[in-house]
């Protein structure tokens, strides 16, 4: 059986319901019997769409060969940082339990060993911090800054 | 360039703080508000608790006082006593490593229940009620058993027996000590001179004594010669091996003996024998 999912861009994407039920969102519509029509999906876009559904289509076809599975994960998730928050994001509102995870991993690579300085810098994050506060937190937490 | 990661729910930062580990969910706190309130989640915590630590709380002697995982996590990194006091529990702080020290009384001391050859007692020093002393024995055995299933997987760990020497120690040196690490079919051995390092009293004995020395050395097991070293806690230890804590539960075995010298020895005082993560393994990760 076939499903109909609409991206943010109003492009259509027909998509096996076993492949689509990857995505938890999408699974508990199906149940509700709500899926009858095309699935308006306004929080991704076209192009994100499209790397989540192959994602899933592959996490179907090659559900028996777990070194198959992990070669094709670790080349799925090396994309640049705009892209891998797309998909984070996509991931997470469609409920895609290990598309999120491997995701969410990927970003935790980026940190491991890092200053705050250096994370801020790796990824484009603002200090929000006013200077007492950062004073605070840092007295907090200073064993974490120990050799 | 967009701070991409701004548009994140604060529950997808909570999931990325849990792929790393506590150093690093510390260092992250401090990047922005929403990375310390992410730190702050259960979700993280969670993470980086032990597998078990649900069944480890229920065995406190002491109950501990938590209102989220963190302060849990927190609270564990300092030893807690479990199992009516017969064994203690710790988390290294780092990666949320376990260690566990078993008290003498968990140990197979043998002859430890002739009261003519080891007495137990309470001293303030020790973390556990009892530790035991060593009052006479030609026959020196301590082992001790720890099962993988219950420590931090694929990791190395050192084996420290905890103890001091008593001024009115003797008969402890005259040989040395054997020491083993033994798990599945890998063995770890080692042997040691059970006495405080005094160079000069080391020399003296050099001279006098080398011929015999050597004759009673030779009746020892070939192994890495290890020295005792201080605690922090004024405790001394000595390393009895290493091991790697695999995938598969396996039983740890480890022992200090020493009866091939037949001499009477004592003034060994024994507070346990201690399972910790090694640190320098350790901070090869944090690179």
């Amino acid at each position: 059986m076939a499903l109909e999912l609409k991206s943010s861009d109003n492009k259509i994407f027909e998509v096996e319901e076993l492949v689509a039920v990857q995505s938890e969102t999408i699974k508990s519509l199906v149940e509700d019997g709500c899926a009858d029509n095309v699935i308006p999906l306004p929080n991704v876009d076209s192009k994100t769409l499209e790397l989540v559904l192959d994602w899933c289509k592959n996490h179907v076809d090659m559900k028996l060969d777990e070194e198959k599975l992990k070669e094709y994960e670790d080349k799925f998730i090396e994309v640049d940082q705009a892209v891998l928050y797309d998909l984070l994001l996509a991931a997470n509102y469609l409920n895609i339990k290990d598309l999120l995870n491997r995701a969410c991993q990927k970003v935790a690579d980026m940190l491991k060993g890092k200053t705050p300085e250096q994370i801020r810098e790796t990824l484009n994050i603002v200090n929000d911090f006013s200077p007492e506060e950062e004073e605070e937190i840092r007295k907090e937490n200073l064993w974490a800054f120990e050799e | 360039m967009e701070g991409f990661i701004d548009m994140l729910p604060e529950e997808c930062v909570s999931t990325i703080l849990s792929f790393t580990c506590p150093t690093d969910t510390f260092r992250s706190s401090m990047v922005s508000s929403i990375f310390h309130s992410a730190a702050e989640s259960d979700v993280v915590w969670e993470r980086f608790l032990p597998d078990d630590y649900k069944d480890v709380v229920s065995r406190l002697v002491t109950p501990l006082a938590f209102t989220t995982k963190k302060e849990l996590f927190l609270c564990l990194c300092n030893p807690v006593l479990i199992d009516g006091g017969r064994k203690s529990f710790k988390l290294e702080k780092l990666f949320g490593k376990i260690s566990y020290m078993l008290s003498a009384r968990e140990l197979s001391i043998t002859w430890g229940n002739d009261p003519m050859q080891w007495s137990w007692k309470s001293i303030p020093q020790s973390r556990f009620p009892e530790v035991a002393e060593l009052r006479t024995t030609c026959w020196l055995e301590i082992r001790g058993k720890i099962n993988t299933q219950i420590l931090s997987p694929m990791t190395r760990y050192g084996v420290y027996l905890i103890m001091k020497i008593s001024n009115r120690a003797y008969g402890l040196d005259s040989i040395p000590s054997e020491m083993l690490v033994e798990v599945g079919n890998k063995v770890c051995n080692g042997m040691t001179h059970l006495r405080h390092e005094d160079g000069k009293k080391q020399q003296m004995e050099c001279l006098f004594y080398r011929n015999r020395t050597e004759v009673l050395r030779k009746r020892v097991i070939e192994g890495t010669e290890r020295f005792l070293s201080e605690r922090e806690d004024g405790w001394m230890e000595i390393e009895l091996g290493e091991f790697f804590s695999s995938e598969a539960y396996e039983e740890v075995k480890m022992s200090l003996m020493e009866v091939k010298g037949y001499q009477l020895k004592g003034g060994l005082i024994i507070e346990g024998i201690e399972v910790r993560p090694i640190y320098r393994f350790m901070k090869e990760c944090l690179r």
